[in-house]
């Protein structure tokens, strides 16, 4: 993260935080919530702002840092929110968004041929585990398998569709 | 590569089962590993195609789950003048059974599934909401075993009982930290041991008086 002067790169810290940020803004508040953008650009700046002037003195990582950052604008966020709508709120981060829509819609779109192409075993695995949302424990009880064999059929179709998409 | 020890919390973390201090921890991890928050941007595009596109991906699954239920439809199909067509009456009618208005039915179907859409989370009432030191649900009718659940960010305790009721052994009590919100679900399994209702999980914050 640091240059060769020993100041930090701050284009590189943005570049790798931009993203970890804006994936924690759209879970909290919800990737349909127009704002979640102006929150991000915020929440980098202020990061930047502070690493810049020093007020940054490397007490922690720069990841805690900004995760620090990031944490505190949305719950202010959801406070202001809630103050404007008690009524409808949470009283916590609406965790998680039950709206969100994967953004790449080809990409989507591509995931969902090749989980169509999977073996049936590992496409009711899929089904059971992350569909229908259900425990290691349940899944193994309706396929008559040990958990640990769950997880690892779980985890061998992850590891397939990852073969898959990158062909 | 050796795995972290944090990948194991992805599911969860996704699935919003985390207590708040665990998710919190867990994201700052993210923000310092950039394995790890890889692997959970992956995880998130899975699950939300999986749920988004089920109707594609599962086609034929779903036709085996379904063809499972017609042999449902099968074994109750003589309780009903029609046959039973929809979900919601399938669940409707196992309703009807649950709670006991033909009881005698239960002995004779060993196959007594019920499909999770219809039913999961909606026939337990949880009675007991705060600072309970006994727990106690709507009952479902005879012959019913019950599971009852209680959750820390892990399963902290299970115990089966035929009661709708239970309480706490002194032993989990200690374990309990005053003002710690915990969570706590039954599960309804019939005399058959076949899982027919899960309360959604509510949660609590212990606070012992003694």
């Amino acid at each position: 993260m640091k240059k060769k002067d020993n100041s930090y790169d701050l284009e590189k810290i943005t570049a790798e935080y931009r993203p970890l940020v804006t994936f924690k803004v759209k879970k909290s508040i919800g990737a349909h919530t127009p704002e979640w953008e102006d929150i991000v650009n915020e929440i980098m700046l202020n990061a930047i702002e502070k690493i810049k002037s020093g007020q940054f003195k490397g007490e922690s990582s720069v990841g805690t840092f900004i995760y620090t950052i990031t944490r505190r604008r949305i719950v202010d966020y959801i406070r202001r929110k809630k103050k404007i709508a008690t009524k409808y709120l949470p009283d916590s981060d609406p965790f998680p968004d039950p709206h969100e829509q994967i953004e790449d819609k080809e990409r989507a779109e591509l995931l969902a041929k090749k989980l169509e192409e999977l073996k049936p075993k590992y496409k009711t695995i899929l089904y059971l585990y992350y569909y229908k949302d259900l425990s290691r424990k349940e899944v193994a009880k309706r396929l008559g398998i040990s958990p640990r064999n769950v997880s690892e059929r779980v985890h061998y179709a992850q590891k397939l569709l990852k073969k898959l998409m990158k062909k | 590569m050796r795995k972290c020890r944090y990948e194991n919390l992805i599911d969860d973390y996704l699935f919003g089962r985390l207590s708040k201090e665990k998710r919190e921890e867990f994201e700052e991890h993210l923000f310092n590993c950039p394995r790890c928050f890889e692997e959970t941007k992956e995880r998130n595009e899975l699950i939300l195609v999986v749920k988004d596109k089920a109707d594609s991906i599962f086609k034929d699954i779903r036709i085996e789950e379904e063809s499972k239920s017609r042999v449902r439809e099968k074994i109750f199909g003589f309780l009903s003048p029609k046959p039973l067509i929809s979900a919601v009456a399938t669940a409707a009618l196992v309703l009807i059974i649950v709670f006991g208005i033909i009881p005698n039915v239960i002995h004779k179907t060993p196959e007594f599934i019920v499909s999770d859409d219809a039913v999961r989370g909606v026939s337990i009432t949880l009675i007991s909401e705060a600072i309970p030191s006994e727990f106690k649900w709507e009952a479902l009718g005879e012959d019913i075993k019950y599971k009852v659940f209680i959750y820390n960010d892990e399963l902290l305790w299970e115990k089966s009982t035929k009661n709708n009721y239970i309480s706490l052994p002194e032993k989990i009590k200690a374990k309990m930290t005053p003002g710690k919100s915990y969570s706590w679900q039954v599960k309804a399994f019939s005399s058959h041991g076949t899982l027919i209702s899960a309360s959604s999980k509510v949660q609590f914050t212990w606070q012992n008086n003694n």
